[in-house]
């Protein structure tokens, strides 16, 4: 390993383990474990959602795939950004006003019962544990690429860290991780697309044209279908993305660490221009690795691209972008398994320990140490799955977690806010049936189940078409959901009128 | 469970005495609250059936058809345009987002102000 990367390296964990330090001593409190106290101010949440949104799959994952598949690349970059609409014009200010630490905190200001928030509950932990793994397994093979250390001294590493900055600094130390991470991460990609235009004379024409024959794939390479050529897929596959976002857990839990609606509306435009800048830029990124690194040698190095962006620093700054933009990306992965822990651990601790077991009644010396314990829980859980999960190929996981988040968790959320007649039956059987039906769904997708040996888990041909069932699985929530709700004649009036005051003026908030 | 329909007592010590039971029907069908959501009705679901329309059509058309990789300017095909359109739509829709919710908020307040609301009050 060269010096500069370990520099790199040591740099960041230094200044994230101050900013952990310094989180510690503003943890005290439960509010202040899973919202920095709702002290976040616009930009800065902003950033760290951005920051939450841009993890390694995205800064790594998009140029690879932008480098290897052209167009095809890009779409993902579409789907995540149009995703803050649905956020901001649906989930973000009815979440601030009904809600106190979870998704389940919010659905249950409707129903108060139990079941209801345990199902919440549930279908965020199976998001933040599938998210995690795969996260983490990229994680492992990444930083064993990258630093060139065995895998499971890299998952055991990136476990240690998320753990320390959860465990002490909550969520202060998490969001400043998350935004220093952002602002890092935003240096390192203006600075190689920068140095990519530069080769191209900053001529975006000029650009396109070289393209057309840098790669095998010819003109295509500049059209759509390279990657994607089953329609109905890459339909299903731009559903997930632009509805699952809405119903991601970590995403959510940002919208309770700041004052208000007003900053959780402003901390989402402060993510749209942040994250949308930088998904342009990814364009940069991957045509100056295809063109500058070669697609031979990006595939040889790590088949799914994941090195794109690596490489491409290597190519045009040599060994100092290089070291940086590694260092940058061992970051984004720490700061987006810490955003995840901290999630999971608040629908175990809170919802499940503090609201279900012990009825509301722990005091917030129990809640804080059950929060922690649940942080260390779910931290030793999801390394233990990684460890063993180093051979599958688990990058599915993330397009599921999306799968589940848009099918269990969207039809609810949607019809807490806006369904007067929506009830505790409706509610349960639409997270149930969203849940089920897109578990099932993928694991008998060609994603689990292939004809040929070692590429998916299980060797044989797929029942279901799809590789990512959103297409049917999100209509599917909202159908159980409405069924469940005409099939019991329960109904209150006067709850629905509560939480459509309280969820769109921002009064009576429960503190 | 169903609530008592009772207006809100206005002195502190009124309230003190009695259980504070916000009278959320009331506010519900006050003409201020009815004004607000009719509001963010007209904003929101046209504004959403827009994006998410515009979004969905766009796998459809490069799925189904070919019409988009045609030349736009030299080597920058159609299909970009539209990717980076999708892109301008999400910025130009937030941006008159917050100019629309800064009205919506001046009319909540409006509302909650009719119902001697006080934010330090909070539940």
């Amino acid at each position: 390993m060269n010096p500069i990367v370990i520099t790199m390296f040591l740099v960041i964990v230094g200044i994230t383990l101050v900013v952990t330090y310094f989180a510690a001593k503003k943890t005290n409190t439960t509010s202040e474990f899973y919202t920095a106290g709702g002290g976040l101010t616009g930009w800065q949440n902003g950033l760290a959602i951005a920051g939450d949104y841009l993890s390694a799959a995205s800064f790594l994952g998009i140029a690879g795939a932008i480098a290897l598949y052209g167009f095809d690349g890009f779409l993902f970059s579409i789907g995540y950004l149009v995703a803050y609409l649905v956020v901001l014009f649906i989930v973000a200010e009815p979440l601030r006003n009904l809600g106190k630490y979870t998704l389940a905190d919010m659905i249950n200001s409707r129903f108060n019962a139990k079941k209801v928030r345990a199902g919440a509950a549930i279908s965020s932990i199976t998001i933040v544990i599938f998210y995690m793994i795969a996260q983490l397994v990229g994680a492992g093979a990444l930083i064993q690429l990258l630093f060139d250390i065995p895998y499971w001294i890299a998952v055991l590493l990136v476990g240690i860290m998320m753990t320390i900055y959860v465990l002490f600094g909550g969520m202060t130390a998490t969001s400043w991780v998350q935004i220093i991470k952002a602002v890092l991460l935003m240096t390192g990609t203006v600075i190689i697309s920068f140095l990519v235009l530069m080769e191209f004379n900053f001529n975006i024409l000029e650009m396109f044209t070289f393209m057309k024959t840098a790669t095998p794939h010819g003109a295509d390479y500049l059209n759509p279908g390279v990657k994607y050529k089953m329609p109905l897929d890459t339909l299903s596959l731009m559903i997930a993305l632009v509805l699952g976002t809405a119903g991601l857990p970590h995403i959510l839990m940002r919208f309770f660490t700041v004052r208000d609606a007003k900053t959780a509306r402003s901390s989402v435009m402060w993510a749209t221009w942040i994250v949308g800048i930088f998904y342009v830029m990814t364009i940069f990124l991957g045509f100056g690795a295809a063109a500058f690194v070669g697609q031979d040698l990006i595939v040889s190095t790590n088949p799914a691209g994941n090195m794109a962006a690596p490489l491409l620093a290597q190519a045009l700054g040599g060994d100092l972008l290089m070291s940086f933009v590694s260092a940058v990306a061992f970051a984004t992965i720490l700061a987006v398994v810490a955003g995840l822990v901290l999630s999971g651990a608040s629908a175990f601790a809170h919802d499940i320990y503090g609201q279900i077991i012990k009825k509301g009644k722990a005091t917030d010396r129990e809640q804080m140490l059950a929060a922690r314990y649940a942080s260390l829980g779910v931290a030793v859980f999801s390394i233990i799955l990684a460890l063993f999960a180093q051979s599958l190929n688990v990058a599915f996981l993330v397009s599921l977690a999306f799968c589940i988040a848009a099918s269990a968790n969207l039809p609810v959320i949607i019809y807490t806010i806006f369904w007067n007649k929506f009830n505790t039956t409706g509610a349960i059987s639409s997270m149930v049936t969203g849940l089920v039906s897109a578990i099932v769904l993928v694991s008998i997708s060609p994603s689990v189940m292939n004809p040929v040996e070692g590429v998916a888990i299980i060797t044989g041909n797929p029942i279901f078409p799809l590789t990512n069932p959103a297409l049917v699985s999100v209509p599917l929530g909202f159908i159980g959901g409405w069924l469940g709700t005409l099939l019991s004649k329960e109904a209150n009036e006067l709850k629905y009128a509560e939480v459509k005051v309280k969820a769109n003026t921002g009064g009576f908030r429960q503190l | 469970m169903v609530e008592k329909i009772a207006s809100r007592p206005k002195t502190r010590k009124a309230r003190a005495e009695l259980p504070d039971l916000p009278n959320y029907k009331a506010i519900e069908e006050s003409q201020n609250f009815k004004a607000l959501m009719k509001k963010k009705k007209r904003f929101l679901i046209p504004s959403t059936i827009l994006f998410l329309g515009l979004y969905i059509l766009f796998p459809l058309i490069i799925s189904y058809t070919n019409v988009l990789n045609s030349s736009f300017i030299g080597d920058i095909s159609w299909s970009w345009v539209y990717a980076l359109g999708l892109f301008v739509m999400t910025w130009i829709l937030v941006t008159i987002y917050m100019k629309k919710a800064a009205e919506f908020d001046g009319m909540a307040t409006e509302t909650l102000k009719e119902f001697n609301y006080k934010e330090e009050e909070n539940l």
